[in-house]
């Protein structure tokens, strides 16, 4: 199988310019300038096949956005090559803007003071697509992001998780094969980011489209995507199965206890570590060849009325890898 | 970004631009209120005509600047164009990436966006000008059917001139950090030498022939003139050519500042 | 407890000083903006010189006078676009952004702070443009201002000053009940160029409006008289109580809409 999306050896640089603060030297500035290069990719390398989710992870500044961006063409790369579905995105052509669509979770696309029908509508005609497609494609995001209600009022009047629905089902009029999804869930609550995931999911295994997200909710992630990739610095750090991640930089495992009595935090200790001890939960990180037998010390010795054993979570193991990154990466960096 | 599918799309993009226009209406009518300098002009001008025991000055006097400066209203108002404004917020904000993520090329979709603007602003203001007309019958609007076919043509080929340059001034913005001053300088000259506040043939022979040779009036004057009958079929028909040559012209340098501004947008940032 | 004007003076440095780093980061600004201001001079001056070439005087007014009108209005429109409109344009951006909170929270008075938040320090350029007309002006005319009459026209300045910014605080708080007026600055100078002609070339409700509605008069006409040497008394008294009573009003409705603007709750 091809993959559609194809990276190799992606780079991409930024001139910056710098000065530092103050009068004299803003008088300074206006004669003279500074630039200082900045890497936002350096060298990446994937392919992602048809019908896949690939969850984009990395702190701000990773080059996660960059990376969108050059896969949808409107960031010409330094160096290397990206081919998505034949395509080279910096090229623009017709049939590549028909296949893809970005979804910016904080820039919006709906026409600010009209109704979301109208920026429905002028994308149906602005990518060509067929009266009848339209029309089963609008029931279809009607009915699953529940619009019925909001598609008659301007744009402006909706609520930020409204507004979000009606964008994303603006980005899917054309159904592309393709979606780049930047943050597509920032500032929603935990009901509307729920409802935005099972949507996507299910736009994704209906269509079999193409995902690409990146999200600072570790929760979309984890829940949509099969296949994460780490970058940070602009350099790809883990590219494969969630689970193998966290059990390659955690392989412990956290036991959740809780008890019928109060327990000395010394009783805990001498069985593992002790994560936190208070009087309702304790948390113990055990190795996880060491899990059965701390359990079934614990049970043995301990008044147990609950346990339950977890992996350490998402947040904790991602910023575990960067710490880890950090050292190797600061030495590859441009001096400032 | 083919031009077929642009084509195609055609009649749905003004659709929406015209129901944006009339979202719009408040700040229409603030555009249209902001571009009555030609009134004000009418009113220094026919206080001009008025002294002396209101002897023209040169082909106009008193009836003769309000058909001037009522046309100029009614040329500046179908040929308004906005984009530069636009284009520079959409360069500046990033908002241009949204707009070449669509199979449309954005300068088509400005233009549309422009010419579904029109209708509002005609309904706006031409009323108010035409009524003007009516009860002040100036003398001197030119009853000749050829002239008025050339007149449509120079409309166009004003309105084009004035959307090239908002549409290259806009793509300056991709160089320069404030490509708005930019407007205001062109803008400047505009005032002077289009017509806008003095009718070009008070100017000095000497300054005439020059302006001739620039842009400046085929965008406002050019037009004005023939509607008023200061020009002759033939005269008319020559400068017309002129017109069409800065058309081109100012197309032409449109169209090298979008293709190297978009590569400088590509590795920049959108 | 220290002494709040020491603390607004203070403030004012600081704001000043952010501004002018802030003018200083666009530097094709600072250059285009010197020539665009010369050339804006230039596009009054052209009309004006080929109006005289035709006509001695217009409306009892001779080329040396209009002159002075000309130089009060660059003098003005340098005020407006070196202090108040970028300042007040900011309150409009604010709200659009909802970032007006952020101004709110400080512990001053948000009509200074907003008033003070941004100057065009190259706009000093239209000062020494408007010297340049008034020398010109009595040059062509024959004669200087007496003493006095600088004396007068610097107090029916201020006045047109105060004016002048409070109409426009009056404008910018119609930005709390319509979100959407970018166009409003536009529209303000396009009202605000009929200034550069004395007020007698207009006739009928124009004059009326530029008079008592939109008091055009009392910003360039009647300075320009003082420093001639011809104001009438009631054209002063009129200035002055114009200045006090549009700058109470503008005071009471910018009060009334910040009210407003935190009772909706943003």
């Amino acid at each position: 199988m091809t993959s559609i999306l194809r990276v190799r050896a992606l780079r991409k640089e930024f001139a910056v310019h710098e000065r530092p603060p103050g009068v004299a030297a803003a008088l300074r500035s206006m004669l003279h300038r500074e630039y200082k290069k900045i890497v936002a990719v350096d060298g990446i390398a994937l392919d992602i096949q048809p019908g896949e989710r690939v969850g984009f992870l990395g702190p701000n500044g990773a080059g996660k956005t960059t990376a969108l961006k050059i896969f949808s063409g409107l960031l010409h790369p330094t160096s290397g090559e990206v081919l998505v579905d034949g395509h080279e995105p910096r090229r623009r052509e017709d049939a590549f803007l028909k296949k893809i669509m970005l979804v910016l979770g904080q820039k919006q696309q709906l026409l600010w003071d009209l109704p979301p029908s109208e920026t429905f509508e002028l994308n149906r005609a602005v990518y060509d697509v067929p009266r009848a497609q339209y029309e089963a494609t609008m029931r279809e995001l009607t009915a699953l992001l529940g619009l019925e209600d909001l598609v008659k009022r301007p744009s402006r009047t909706l609520s930020l998780g409204e507004r979000m629905k009606c964008e994303l089902a603006a980005a899917l009029v054309h159904r592309p094969r393709v979606l780049f999804l930047d943050e597509p869930t920032i500032g929603l609550d935990v009901s509307m980011q729920a409802t935005v995931r099972d949507f996507v999911k299910r736009y994704n295994e209906q269509h079999g489209a193409t995902l690409l997200l990146t999200s600072h909710y570790m929760e979309d992630v984890a829940q949509l995507c099969p296949r994460v990739i780490v970058i940070d610095r602009g350099a790809i750090l883990y590219d494969g199965a969630l689970g193998d991640l966290v059990t390659r930089i955690r392989p412990d495992r956290r036991i959740v206890l809780r008890f019928s009595r109060p327990v000395a935090e010394s009783d805990l200790a001498a069985l593992a570590t002790v994560v936190r001890h208070s009087a309702g939960e304790s948390v113990l990180q055990v190795p996880k060849e060491a899990v059965n037998a701390v359990v079934g010390r614990a049970l043995a010795n301990l008044p147990v009325s609950d346990l339950t054993v977890q992996s350490p979570p998402l947040e904790e193991v991602m910023s575990e890898l960067f710490a880890r990154n950090r050292p190797r990466a600061a030495t590859g960096e441009a001096p400032p | 970004m083919s031009l077929r599918n642009t084509a195609r799309a055609l009649p749905t993009l003004l659709r929406v631009g015209l129901a944006e226009a009339v979202a719009y209406r408040a700040e229409m009518f603030v555009w249209v209120l902001a571009t009555t300098m030609p009134l004000v002009m009418l009113a220094l001008w026919t206080a001009v005509a008025r002294e002396g025991g209101g002897g023209a000055l040169g082909r106009y006097g008193q009836s003769g600047f309000t058909a001037y400066f009522l046309s100029a209203f009614i040329v500046r108002q179908l040929t308004g164009c906005w984009a530069f404004y636009e284009m520079n917020v959409d360069v500046r904000q990033g908002t241009l990436g949204m707009r070449l993520l669509r199979p449309v090329h954005p300068l088509a979709a400005y233009t549309v966006e422009n010419i579904a603007a029109v209708p509002m602003r005609a309904l706006v203001s031409l009323p108010a000008a035409l009524v003007a007309l009516a009860v002040l019958q100036p003398r001197g609007l030119t009853r000749d059917p050829a002239l008025w076919a050339l007149w449509t043509a120079s409309l166009l080929g004003a309105w084009s001139i004035t959307l090239f340059v908002n549409l290259a001034v806009g793509c300056s913005a991709f160089f320069i950090e404030q490509s708005l001053k930019l407007m205001d300088l062109w803008l400047v000259l505009y005032f002077v030498l289009s017509g806008y506040t003095i009718p070009i043939d008070l100017f000095s022979p000497r300054v005439q022939s020059l302006v001739d040779w620039l842009p400046f009036r085929y965008q406002l004057g050019f037009p004005v003139a023939i509607m008023t009958g200061a020009l002759g079929r033939q005269e008319a028909a020559a400068l017309l050519v002129r017109q069409w040559a800065w058309v081109a012209a100012t197309a032409g340098v449109t169209a090298v500042l979008w293709r190297r501004g978009i590569a400088r947008f590509g590795a920049h940032g959108g | 407890m220290r002494r709040p004007l020491a603390r607004y003076g203070r403030l004012l440095l600081v704001q000043l000083r952010a501004s002018v780093l802030l003018g200083m980061q666009y530097r094709a600004d600072f250059l285009l903006d010197g020539v665009v201001e010369v050339f804006w001079v230039a596009t009054a001056i052209v009309p004006l010189l080929v109006v005289f070439a035709a006509r001695p005087s217009v409306a009892g007014w001779r080329f040396g006078e209009a002159l002075m009108v000309m130089g009060w209005f660059t003098f003005l429109e340098g005020v407006l676009e070196g202090t108040i409109s970028p300042s007040l344009i900011s309150v409009v951006e604010h709200i659009r952004k909802g970032t007006l909170d952020f101004v709110l929270l400080k512990p001053a008075d948000a009509q200074f702070l907003v008033s003070t938040a941004r100057i065009q320090p190259w706009r000093a350029l239209n000062v020494l443009t408007a010297l340049v007309l008034f020398a010109w002006g009595f040059r062509a005319l024959g004669r200087g201002p007496s003493a006095g009459a600088v004396a007068l026209a610097a107090v029916t300045m201020l006045s047109a000053v105060v004016v002048l910014y409070s109409l426009w605080l009056l404008a910018v708080s119609a930005a709390f009940y319509v979100v959407r007026i970018d166009n409003l600055s536009h529209l303000f100078n396009a009202v605000f160029d009929a200034a550069r002609w004395p007020i007698d070339v207009f006739h009928g409700a124009v004059r009326f409006t530029f008079t008592f509605v939109l008091p055009l008069a009392l910003m360039t006409t009647v300075p320009s008289r003082a420093l001639l040497g011809v104001l009438p008394l009631r054209s002063l008294v009129g200035s002055l109580a114009g200045a006090a009573l549009t700058f109470a009003l503008s005071r009471v409705v910018w009060k009334a809409s910040i009210g407003r603007y935190t009772s909706a709750g943003g």
